[in-house]
């Protein structure tokens, strides 16, 4: 979700990604799978005022071999925008092969990276090796719970890079800066996030649940890429 | 004193050829004047062949070779032989036409006989000749099997002529493609015999490349008696070769390092070594004829379904170099269909290759290649399309820029659909079918360019590759359709048509249908309804083939079908419950949500399971009535066993459900 420029903070440049966004292998877990939509709020508090936008956010992309997902992210009450501001994101999942708990850009030192991880319960069994080598001698087998592993997740840890505005110019006066920490649940499809950047009020609140669109049900459509 | 003119025309050539046959003896000069005049004319000009084609010169060529064989040692007879050969050679080289000519005059019998004269000079045209049959695919395969052709073939690799051994390489290359065939090659000592030859003249070492790389493909027993050679020394030798300074022995080396490769993972594994043939290869594009015609196939061939080739293909720059190769000048056709080819592979996998195709701005040469005149070029650039639009980033992204715009790609490619060529038409499907994803819902696009119209066309035809990748182009291009694209789409297609599709032949066919249905009922409610009319046409249609079919992805479709109408309002619910649980006692239908549960593939298992969490929604009204049936039916009992289920998805699921049943059982108690 962009959020005011407060200062004159360029975006970030948009980081390569190697991805394949085929869709041969289905989501291990159906609630992350193409299509699914979440709706929530993101905190924007700063000290002179409490603030929490409306937030939507639908998953196009899903490539668990590559630790890719990426998606589409529709901030509603923007103050000052004409319409909702949406925005296209790409996702690493934490999986110890395509991406490690250190961010390594974005302007997060491996301390940032501590500091939003350990937000997650999840991630406390892990602490103390990430703080040890930043999570490469972990034994994914041991952590099912966490890591993209085989069909085996839980609460997988992601980033969230907004990429590009969709609907509105880059010059609007808004920033992409940052990324999100994130924590899926699987459980439910819920999902917690911190949005990072370093010019904007640390530690920002994202909170989606999973949502049926008006219907009485969960629906899942899917699309195949040759 | 004035003489009278000779005329040079085809026609009087050709009646003077056949008119020299009865008087080789006599009229030899005349004759040897119109042969040279003839050989003179055609070398290199098409045209020119084909005009003597029709008019017969080939049959009287080869009848004045055989006369001047017969007629003994003069050297006008041998200075025929060696011009009838010579005329012979040209007529086949290039020109199928004229290969098929001088097959059917018997040639090769007679010009195989030239091999063995005393002269060197018949040899030399003779094996000149042959090798210019033998590079043809219309010529006949050398049989090895047989004895004495072996002998002969060996005795030809050994020979001191130049030419003759080159002929020998050219019937290697030509012949060599079973197993059985490479290891008679190997056991006779051939490989050792082209690895001499190596070290021979420019065109020796050129057909010993070709000759090697034919009896080693695919064959790791080949390749390691090739590398066992002098102790690898015959490896050395072709990675040195790599580097030549001609551009053709260069491309021979890389294919045969290629192929050494393929056969063999144990040899050729060095990255350096993959870089060079990499950036070779790439350098290659740039040389005239066969080398720049041929290095982005052989490209193509190391890298295919590599990914981490890919990387480095990437690292040392050749998306940036095939772009700018593409924005030159005119490309011909067979070497454009290479690079597209190429930059197809690399675009397959990473982002970043795509991301540098896409700034490199050569879209616009893909959409000119659409529209080819060679039908190889046209299915080249819509792969290359296909993998361009494997990236949801471009394609959200380029879709807004413009770039695949209706009328330079949509339009280029939905004409593609009637192109004369199935192959054609399914790349195009390929293509289309990505392109269509497009995630803004702005499916109009595609309707008004009549891609719909054509695409359901072709979901009817016989061939079946046309009829799924076109089912599976509407499946994708119903995903996340708004009300408008999906009735568009529907009014096309048909409740009927759709119908019959998801009973299709085939069950890849019928996956696709069931998945285009999947996205159909995803939505709005106003979607489900589509279901029902026709007395509920397509979800009976669904329902059977879930029930008959072994298919595991079939039943997956169908469930998610059944699954997303189940998340609709009451009735809709109900109506699944029906197929769930059918009133009349009907073994099939009763049990096939039971063994579906019991299925060994979680997501099949899942879909049953997302379905009953959508029949037993706590907020619908029937759903305590729906909980008891399904608690009667034992589906209950079934799910409290998989709660422990090792598939986290099932688990969790089975989990909703059977917290959902509680609840909607505690508010009714």
């Amino acid at each position: 979700m962009p959020v005011r420029v407060v200062e004159s903070s360029a975006p970030s440049p948009a980081p390569g990604q190697d991805a394949n966004p085929g869709h041969a292998l289905p989501p291990a877990c159906t609630l992350l799978g193409v299509g699914q939509t979440f709706a929530g709020t993101q905190n924007v508090s700063s000290s002179q005022k409490d603030e929490a936008w409306k937030v939507n956010v639908r998953i196009q992309g899903f490539d668990p071999a590559h630790g890719y997902l990426c998606g589409i992210m529709e901030a509603l009450n923007v103050p000052y925008a004409e319409t909702p501001v949406v925005t296209f994101w790409e996702g690493e999942i934490i999986d110890s092969k395509n991406y490690t708990f250190y961010t390594g850009k974005w302007e997060a030192t491996p301390d940032d990276d501590v500091k939003h991880w350990s937000q997650f319960s999840s991630f406390s069994p892990l602490l103390s090796q990430v703080k040890a080598d930043g999570g490469k001698s972990l034994d994914l087998s041991n952590y099912p719970y966490i890591f993209m592993n085989s069909d085996q997740l839980y609460f997988p840890l992601q980033r969230w890079k907004e990429q590009y505005f969709v609907n509105v110019s880059v010059d609007c006066g808004l920033t992409i800066a940052g990324f999100y920490y994130v924590c899926f649940s699987c459980i439910d499809g819920s999902i917690n996030g911190f949005y990072y950047d370093p010019n904007s009020s640390p530690f920002q609140k994202l909170e989606l649940k999973s949502t049926n669109e008006g219907r009485s049900g969960f629906s899942f459509s899917s699309y195949q890429l040759q | 004193m004035p003489a009278s003119k000779t005329s040079n025309r085809p026609e009087e050539l050709t009646e003077r050829l056949g008119a020299g046959v009865a008087s080789v003896d006599a009229g030899s000069e005349t004759l040897l004047k119109v042969l040279r005049e003839v050989k003179n004319q055609i070398i290199g000009n098409k045209t020119k062949k084909l005009t003597y084609l029709h008019l017969g010169a080939v049959p009287k060529v080869v009848s004045i070779l055989v006369s001047a064989l017969d007629s003994g040692d003069g050297s006008t007879a041998a200075s025929l032989v060696v011009q009838s050969a010579a005329a012979l050679g040209s007529f086949a080289c290039g020109v199928d036409a004229g290969v098929q000519a001088v097959l059917d005059a018997g040639a090769v019998t007679h010009l195989t006989r030239l091999l063995s004269s005393p002269d060197e000079k018949v040899v030399d045209a003779g094996a000149r000749s042959l090798r210019m049959i033998f590079q043809s695919k219309l010529s006949p395969k050398y049989d090895y099997l047989q004895e004495n052709n072996m002998k002969f073939l060996l005795l030809l690799l050994n020979s001191e002529n130049e030419n003759v051994t080159d002929l020998a390489a050219s019937i290697i290359t030509h012949s060599c493609e079973s197993s059985t065939e490479q290891k008679i090659l190997c056991d006779a000592g051939v490989l050792e015999r082209l690895v001499t030859l190596l070290e021979g003249s420019l065109c020796q070492r050129d057909s010993s490349l070709d000759s090697i790389a034919a009896i080693i493909r695919n064959n790791s027993e080949s390749v390691s008696r090739f590398v066992g050679i002098d102790n690898g020394k015959a490896l050395s030798c072709i990675v040195e070769l790599m580097k030549d300074r001609y551009p053709r022995t260069r491309l021979l080396a890389c294919v045969c390092l290629i192929v050494i490769g393929h056969a063999s993972s144990f040899y050729v594994q060095e990255p350096e070594i993959k870089t060079k043939l990499i950036l070779i290869l790439t350098e290659l594009l740039e040389e005239s004829g066969r080398p720049g015609d041929e290095a982005p196939f052989a490209l193509v061939s190391l890298i295919a379904n590599k990914e981490d080739l890919h990387k480095q293909a990437l690292s040392v720059n050749v998306v940036e170099k095939l772009c700018s190769f593409l924005c030159q000048a005119h490309i011909d056709g067979k070497r454009l269909q290479g690079v597209l080819l190429v930059l197809a592979e690399l675009c397959s996998n990473l982002e970043k290759c795509r991301d540098q195709f896409m700034s490199s701005k050569v879209l616009n040469v893909v959409a000119d290649a659409l529209k080819h005149d060679c039908p190889n070029v046209r299915i080249a650039a819509c792969t290359c399309l296909t993998s361009i639009s494997r990236s949801v980033k471009d394609l959200l992204q380029n879709l807004f820029a413009g770039y695949l715009a209706k009328e330079s790609i949509v339009i280029p490619l939905v004409l593609l659909l009637q192109d004369s060529s199935s192959d054609v038409q399914v790349a195009a499907l390929k293509a289309i079918c990505n392109i269509v994803v497009d995630f803004m819902a702005r499916k109009t696009i595609f309707l008004q360019s009549g891609c719909v119209k054509q695409l359901v066309q072709l979901s009817k035809s016989m061939d079946c590759t046309l009829r799924l990748n076109a089912v599976w182009a509407l499946r994708n291009m119903m995903f996340h359709a708004d009300k408008i694209g999906k009735e568009g789409i529907l009014s096309e297609l048909t409740e009927s048509m759709l119908a019959s599709l998801i009973c299709d032949s085939e069950p890849h066919v019928q996956e696709q249908a069931l998945a285009l249905v999947r996205n159909l009922v995803d939505g709005c409610t106003d979607s489900i309804e589509r279901m029902f009319v026709e007395d509920g046409m397509i979800l009976n249609a669904v329902a059977r083939q879930v029930r008959l079919t072994s298919v595991p992805e079939v039943c997956i479709q169908g469930m998610f079908v059944l699954g997303n109408v189940a998340a609709g309002n009451d009735a809709h619910k109900e109506a699944v419950m029906t197929y769930f649980l059918p009133p009349k006692k009907d073994e099939i239908s009763s049990a096939f949500i039971t063994r579906f549960l019991q299925s060994t593939d979680s997501l099949l298992q899942t879909a049953v399971i997302w379905c009953i969490v959508n029949l037993t929604y706590p907020d619908s009204p029937s759903s305590s009535a729906r909980v008891s049936r399904l608690r009667d039916a034992g589906i209950i009992a079934q799910l409290k066993n998989m709660i422990n289920n090792p598939c986290l998805d099932v688990k969790y699921r089975v989990r909703t459900a059977l917290g959902q049943c509680t609840i909607i059982e505690q508010n009714s108690s």
